[in-house]
């Protein structure tokens, strides 16, 4: 896209003298002034603005009710177990070993037992069939209240699937698209069974991280076997005792587990807020460390460029200002947004028009834009080299297998045109679309959204744990299947259903999803938006003028 | 791990009170609690701010001084488990803002239930009583002392 994301990020592009595509931008703006006057222009530019509404007080003290209620009748349950009224379904200590010091500690399963075990149905449902835009669901029912299910043989065809991450639809099973990954797996095999540095370093990879490293535009990359396996055990290899790490509040387990595995200082810094990471910053130049006030060894700002939980993208122009002007270096990890953002799917550097080369580390997984698996780590060619010999993933962990670096290959050729076809650049254009699409008729029709209005990414918040339970089954009686979260994998008051949608979404099935959501939602009374709604004629007028790739 | 968590947090139960709505909510069931014991009839206005007061005291004793650890797993291997939920609150940092709260709301609802008891003597003597077993607890000095080893395992 030819424009920036947000305002205050242009100035501080000015201040640090970046150079950007200026008359690009200027002339963009002229045509649409010209075409549709000031007024759309002005709202667009809106339009990249992040919301996280607030839903009014009646919501966070039901949902406190619905809690407090669960949570007394938890109590009669397990009262009643106790007593033996109930059938106990759990694992139990044996009646000989009673007075020995006890195996199970009761109380942390209380939410698993009482809550959870009431409403599991709506979480891994077995599917049978690949998770395109439409999946088959394995029918399963339970006779004791969801302890135990058992499948009745049949199917439920024909699922529209709003919760894989196929954002550009390559989770498909076309013959003549796969025909390059059959012709692999005869030449390399099915598997690799060695590490990169011992026998495993075949011609195929080297091949992928040239085609990888020119996709972002960087010097040089490598790629690994297992995506979480990219993070985890590539921060160890980077930082260690002595440095400092801040990372963003809701950065991803993986991330969050490979810095502890390194054994620097963690801070946490609040989620993409810019005075609190500078705040950290100035503070880590001038104390030093905690005990010695010797200077540390390295500050790594950590980040991610979409956020999977919340839809938001990272304020990149700001946090390179910031790294430049502290002298700290930058992890971004691009899981979510390689392939998904950008105007030729390259990713948050290109949302935000800023040089590749000011983000010392790029790393993305493999395993949502483009339907394989595993994880890459691009930055210059000295960093890569460094990381081919002390990663312990190159040393410990076997190489990605060669049809699934086919896979890529041909999905990231796809991307960038060099199969000839226009196809990805389609796909990318449906992406960008499906997602304005979806969010702007979403906004309109009343319900909380989270996150960037550029992000496949979208959090439906629903706050009540019986309307996140009602919600699930309901979606899945109309035959969409969605994925839901409730406390405590998210804050108490913020349960929510997150959508993710894809390229191969076409605009029926959109629609039918938006009509189900419609009913949903004013049968479950999720509607709590109070702004002001934009209305139709506007969103029409929105989408027509195109797309502005 | 926190393994599909939206948050980085290691114990959600550190957050709970600070939540948006909470504090109201807190209020608001203590004003439901007041009106329930209203509507028994036979029952004096002051004896029912008594009980009132004893049946705020005892369940926030029971919920936030007695019961230990998390009802769900967390990846902290167990730190919060030997910890009551005022322990747990803010993960031990002294005098927060929901600390304070909650430890002036019993104050001042000990202040209106002996306003409301026309200060008789055995009502005062009741809800004294009752008001201290709520308040020792907070102490910072007491922050993880199990007097008698009561309540250590």
């Amino acid at each position: 896209m030819a424009r920036s994301a947000n305002g205050s990020g242009l100035k501080q592009l000015n201040h640090s003298g970046m150079k950007w595509d200026d008359s690009g931008k200027n002339g963009y703006h002229r045509i649409t002034t010209e075409k549709l006057g000031a007024g759309i222009s002005t709202a667009s530019r809106q339009n990249k603005q992040e919301s996280f509404e607030q839903a009014p007080m009646y919501v966070a003290v039901c949902t406190y009710m619905g809690f407090g209620i669960v949570t007394l009748f938890g109590y009669f349950r397990d009262f009643l177990r106790a007593v033996g009224l109930e059938k106990c379904n759990l694992a139990q200590e044996r009646e000989e070993q009673k007075d020995f010091v006890p195996l199970y500690q009761d109380f942390e399963n209380f939410y698993t037992r009482n809550l959870y075990m009431r409403v599991r149905d709506n979480w891994n449902r077995p599917i049978c069939s690949l998770p395109g835009p439409v999946f088959d669901l394995m029918e399963r029912v339970s006779d004791d209240y969801n302890w135990t299910f058992r499948f009745t043989g049949r199917t439920i065809p024909n699922v529209i699937n709003m919760g894989s991450y196929n954002y550009l639809g390559f989770a498909e099973n076309n013959a003549d698209f796969l025909k390059t990954v059959a012709d692999k797996v005869q030449q390399y095999g099915a598997g690799v069974c060695s590490t990169r540095q011992e026998i495993g370093n075949l011609s195929i990879h080297e091949e992928l991280e040239q085609l990888v490293a020119n996709f972002l535009g960087v010097e040089s990359a490598m790629t690994y076997g297992m995506g979480f396996a990219t993070n985890s055990m590539n921060i160890p290899a980077l930082v260690g005792k002595g440095c400092l790490i801040l990372s963003d509040e809701l950065n991803h387990t993986s991330l969050i587990l490979g810095a502890r595995l390194s054994g620097a200082t963690i801070r946490v810094f609040k989620h993409n807020n810019m005075h609190s990471l500078e705040k950290m910053l100035k503070e880590a130049i001038c104390c030093g460390q905690p005990r010695t006030h010797r200077a540390w060894r390295k500050i790594l700002i950590m980040v991610e460029g979409i956020y999977s939980m919340e839809g938001s993208v990272v304020r990149l122009p700001e946090v390179i200002a910031l790294k430049k002007k502290y002298k700290a270096h930058l992890y971004l990890d691009e899981a979510h947004s390689i392939g998904a953002v950008g105007a030729t799917g390259r990713g948050v550097t290109e949302l935000f028009h800023v040089n590749p080369a000011d983000v010392d580390v790029m790393m993305g997984t493999f395993t949502k834009s483009f339907g394989a698996s595993g994880g890459y780590i691009a930055g210059k060619k000295e960093l890569v080299d460094y990381l081919r010999s002390h990663s312990h993933s190159a040393v410990y962990a076997s190489a990605m297998s060669p049809p699934v670096t086919e896979q890529i290959i041909r999905a990231i050729k796809c991307i960038m045109g060099k199969d000839g076809t226009t196809e990805g650049i389609r796909r990318i254009r449906q992406l960008a679309e499906n997602t304005r699409y979806f969010r702007a008729r979403l906004k309109e029709m009343g319900f909380i959204i989270y996150g960037n209005d550029d992000s496949p990414v979208i959090p439906v918040l629903l706050y009540m744990p019986g309307k996140v339970v009602a919600f699930a089954r309901e979606m899945l009686q109309r035959k969409i299947g969605v994925v839901v979260v409730g406390f405590p994998a998210t804050p108490i008051t913020e349960a929510r259903a997150r959508f993710c949608l894809s390229a191969a979404h076409t605009r029926a099935m959109l629609n039918q999803v938006l009509q189900h959501l419609n009913e949903v939602g004013d049968l479950l009374c999720l509607k709590f938006s109070r702004r002001k709604r934009p209305s139709s004629l506007d969103l029409c007028e929105e989408t027509d003028f195109g797309l502005d790739s | 791990m926190n393994v599909g968590t939206a948050h980085s947090e290691v114990n959600p139960n550190t957050r709970v009170m600070n939540s948006r709505g909470m504090w109201l909510s807190y209020t608001l069931s203590i004003g439901l609690l007041h009106l329930i014991l209203l509507s028994i009839p036979f029952v004096s206005v002051p004896v029912v701010w008594t009980l009132t007061n004893m049946i705020h005291n005892l369940c926030m004793y029971l919920l936030l001084h007695t019961v230990k650890g998390t009802p769900f797993q967390t990846p902290d291997q167990g730190k919060a488990r030997l910890l009551t939920h005022w322990e747990q609150m803010d993960y031990g940092v002294q005098f927060t803002a929901s600390r304070k709260f909650l430890t002036v709301t019993p104050i001042v609802l000990y202040l209106l239930t002996s306003f409301y008891t026309k200060y008789d003597r055995v009502h005062f003597v009741v809800n004294t009583v009752s008001l201290l077993t709520v308040l020792i607890p907070k102490l910072p000095q007491l922050h993880g002392v199990r007097i008698f080893g009561i309540n250590k395992y």
